[in-house]
């Protein structure tokens, strides 16, 4: 829980759920486990502020409860991580990739559970059919089966999943903060951490009765709409489902996203039709393949071939071939693990990750510091230990040019100076200054960086709507008249007059805030896909370590 | 042969005539003779007569003294060099031979001095005496600029001290490596379009998209940028930096001894490759290539 992490995690809080919540939770990160009373007295918040903001980071699966330190006996302790907050900049990607995968109905449903953290099916269903009936021309509605269809495919392909039941033991008086959220009962809750996928029910959809259309809204109420998103919504029917919440799998989603990113890059190194074998290899593995593993299961050639998608049809020596090539290929994204069945291969996964942390920190290096000195942290990665007089000859540098990048580069921590001595007193003249990369340390170093380049641009997005807000509050203003006296049918002169009371120098400052937010937001989005590939390395080692 | 054998002996005492008699000697024995040899020689020579004898003639610059694991030797030297250091004296000889010793890799004035056990000024008196004379010349080492190495006048300097191909009067030539470079990447990426444009299968495709080191080496000769001459090791080197660019890979595969190119029975292969990811979404931002971005950490704990 570094400083960029605990500012970076505020900061999405505050944007997302407001700032009594932001100062809950980030009390509780950089304080660890604590309880009720220590929170109130600590933060100086109310007590019923405080049982609101811990029930919405409840609800959102980023806050988990535990007996207290003395045993079962003594009051609640609440606990924070960063990782799931820090889920939260990623949202964006996930209802893009539902969106890709399973079109409208599937982006809609991913991003209401995103929004509500964790819902039934029926609520699901329902609220989305509504939000898709909206949309649709006059006198069409969806129907609720589509959209049941589709939340079941969601959670065959484990995007979806229950979220675990807390354990039923006897329940304690001390616990009111979480009577008022549905799906999470007052009970105590062992310290160990539950996992959903430890219950064998995590993946199975109830049978829901649920027959119905979408229905539209009448009025144009998108301000309340807005603003009853995060309020449960209250449904007095039941349809047997009652208990049983959903939460989105993040976990499925990264894995998804680490499958993308190996394609992506042998479709960069090698070809295209490289890249779709890949991607058949990693599709045949998604489901029996652990999150964790170093590789996939072997497939042998035989398999490959046959899964291959129709429109590719390769004969079968050719894609032996490709197959060959792809274990040849010093990036080593294949291996080849046997000879039964026409050649079994795997995909390394943890040393594909590893290359692609390589490769993007070089390409920070050469962005940072230009060529040369990228040529000289390739070279150091390569040789590992190097005296500065080898640096200069190998990298073909001169020698007073080669000097001052190595220092630039060791001032910044990308490179470090390793010292072997000839004699006991570590003498100057009589020591080896040997200069090394170490590639995980500088891979952790480079994601606190991004830790801080998302929170400054987080806060640069809102010190630009400050400055702006009261060229923002007129041009709301305007907009709701201009709904207003559109709805109630008036004359054109009117709706020009409304118009032009925007100057045209105001417009453009309008267009111009809305351009600057724009590239903000997608920035973000940017070092966010930075902070997976590193985040998922500095994972892998450390599983496999 | 006994009578000459009589009369020399009887003329032991007379310098000139030991003197000429260990020059005859001398030549018998090219690689030299020990002081045993003379001795047997003229067994009833002193050595006191003897070593009179040769000091002489090493002073006069006709005896060469080495050393070797069994004692000394006397050398006859060169006629011409003979001439060439008549006229100098001791120290001048001395001081030239070390330098004569010392090869073309040249011998710093320093060493000089330990070698040959004399002052420093005397020593500097010597060498700029002696490059007047044209006899020896400074060559500047391009390890340490301010190091200056002597060595003969017409001796070429190794390449440890000027640095080989790629350093022309001491400075490193950066534009000709850059040139090189790109030459050498323009020719591997031009056989690598080639090679896929040809659109057969992928294993062709892939060797034929291979260059050795050989080929690339015949390219660069061919193409007539560089004024020196270029070994292969040469262009490896600038391939090596190719592949520290990330832009080239290499492999290794074993060659029939006698393919042209072919090193002990081995053949490096470069072909040119694409990057892996493009450039990383940090370094589209402006923190990501903000040069003080460690120190904005200290500003952030106050202010926040």
């Amino acid at each position: 829980m570094t400083t960029q992490e605990v500012r970076l995690c505020g900061l999405l809080l505050r944007e997302h759920f407001g700032d009594v919540v932001e100062k809950v939770g980030t009390h509780l990160l950089r304080n660890g486990a604590q309880n009720l009373r220590t929170i109130i007295h600590e933060t100086g918040i109310s007590l019923d502020l405080v049982k609101k903001s811990l029930c919405v980071l409840v609800q959102h699966g980023t806050c988990v409860f535990s007996s207290g330190r003395k045993g079962p006996g003594s009051p609640m302790e609440y606990r924070t991580g960063c990782d799931r907050i820090l889920r939260i900049l990623r949202y964006p990607r996930y209802i893009y990739t539902a969106k890709t995968l399973y079109g409208d109905t599937g982006e809609l449903i991913i991003e209401e559970l995103l929004q509500r953290g964790e819902m039934t099916m029926s609520t699901t269903v329902k609220t989305v059919a509504d939000r898709l009936t909206q949309n649709m021309e006059e006198g069409r509605s969806m129907d609720y089966s589509e959209v049941s269809s589709a939340f079941s495919k969601l959670v065959e392909t484990h995007f979806l999943q229950r979220c675990p039941p807390q354990a039923g033991a006897g329940a304690t008086p001390a616990a009111p903060a979480t009577a008022d959220t549905p799906g999470t009962p007052a009970t105590p809750v062992s310290t160990t951490q539950l996992t959903p996928e430890r219950f064998p029910d995590c993946y199975k959809v109830p049978h829901v009765t649920l027959i119905g259309r979408g229905k539209r809204q009448l009025s144009s109420e998108d301000g309340e709409d807005q603003r009853n998103a995060k309020r449960a919504k209250m449904d007095s029917e039941t349809h047997g489902d009652e208990g049983i919440y959903w939460q989105v799998n993040f976990e499925r989603f990264h894995l998804h996203f680490r499958d993308q990113a190996i394609i992506a890059a042998v479709a960069n190194k090698l070809d295209q039709t490289s890249s779709e074998i890949v991607r058949t290899m990693l599709r045949m593995s998604e489901v029996t393949t652990s999150p964790t593993a170093t590789c996939t299961k072997p497939l042998s050639a035989n398999e490959i071939f046959r899964s291959l998608p129709a429109s590719y049809n390769i004969p079968r020596p050719i894609l032996d071939q490709y197959l060959t090539l792809l274990v040849d290929d010093p990036m080593e994204f294949v291996g080849k693990a046997g000879e039964s069945g026409g050649g079994m291969y795997v995909v390394n996964l943890h040393r594909a990750l590893a290359n692609l942390a390589r490769a993007t920190l070089e390409s920070v290096v050469q962005e940072r510091f230009g060529s040369r000195s990228a040529r000289i942290f390739r070279l150091l990665l390569r040789k590992r230990h190097l005296e500065q007089k080898q640096v200069e000859d190998f990298a073909m540098i001169p020698a007073k040019e080669a000097k001052d990048m190595l220092y630039t580069l060791l001032s910044q921590n990308l490179v470090q100076l390793q010292e072997v001595p000839k004699t006991p007193d570590y003498a100057p003249s009589r020591t080896f200054y040997l200069y090394t990369v170490n590639q995980l340390p500088t891979a952790r170093m480079l994601l606190q960086n991004c830790y801080k380049t998302v929170a400054n641009l987080i806060e640069r997005r809102l010190f630009e709507t400050k400055e702006s807000k009261r060229l923002l509050e007129k041009s709301q203003r305007i907009e709701a008249i201009l709904a207003s006296l559109q709805a109630s049918g008036a004359e054109p002169e009117q709706l020009t007059e409304v118009e032009e009371m925007i100057t045209a120098p105001e417009k453009q400052q309008l267009d111009a805030l809305r351009l600057h937010i724009n590239k903000l937001d997608s920035a973000e989005n940017q070092v966010d896909e930075t902070i997976f590939l590193i985040e998922s390395y500095v994972n892998s080692t450390a599983t496999s370590s | 042969m006994a009578e000459v054998k009589v009369k020399k002996e009887a003329n032991l005492s007379d310098p000139a005539e030991v003197e000429s008699r260990i020059r005859d000697l001398c030549q018998q024995f090219p690689h030299g003779i020990t002081d045993q040899v003379i001795q047997n020689d003229m067994p009833h020579l002193e050595p006191q007569q003897r070593a009179l004898a040769i000091n002489k003639l090493l002073s006069l610059g006709q005896l060469d003294l080495l050393r070797n694991s069994s004692g000394l030797l006397y050398r006859m030297k060169d006629t011409q060099s003979t001439s060439k250091v008549k006229g100098s004296d001791n120290q001048e000889k001395l001081v030239y031979q070390i330098i004569e010793d010392a090869g073309n890799k040249g011998i710093w004035s320093r060493d000089i001095r330990f070698k040959s056990n004399l002052p420093l000024t005397e020593i500097n008196k010597i060498l700029k005496n002696l490059e007047s004379k044209k006899l020896i010349k400074a060559v500047k080492s391009v390890a340490a600029s301010k190091k200056k190495v002597y060595m003969l006048y017409n001796l070429q300097p190794d390449r440890s001290v000027t640095g080989g191909a790629w350093y022309s009067d001491q400075d490193f030539e950066s534009e000709f490596v850059e040139v090189l470079n790109q030459q050498c990447f323009k020719f591997l990426q031009s056989k690598a379009e080639a090679a896929r444009d040809s659109k057969q299968s992928p294993m062709v495709q892939r060797n034929s998209s291979f260059a050795t080191s050989h080929e690339v080496w015949k390219y660069i000769c061919e193409l007539g940028i560089s004024k020196v001459d270029l070994s292969m090791d040469d262009i490896e080197t600038i391939l090596n930096t190719l592949i520290y660019d990330g832009k080239v890979e290499m492999t290794v595969i074993a060659a029939k001894e006698g393919t042209v190119g072919s090193v002990d029975g081995q053949m490096k292969l470069y072909r040119g490759v694409n990057p892996v990811i493009q450039p990383t979404g940090l370094v589209r931002t402006p923190c990501g290539l903000c040069p003080v971005i460690p120190d904005t950490l200290a500003t952030i704990l106050k202010g926040v």
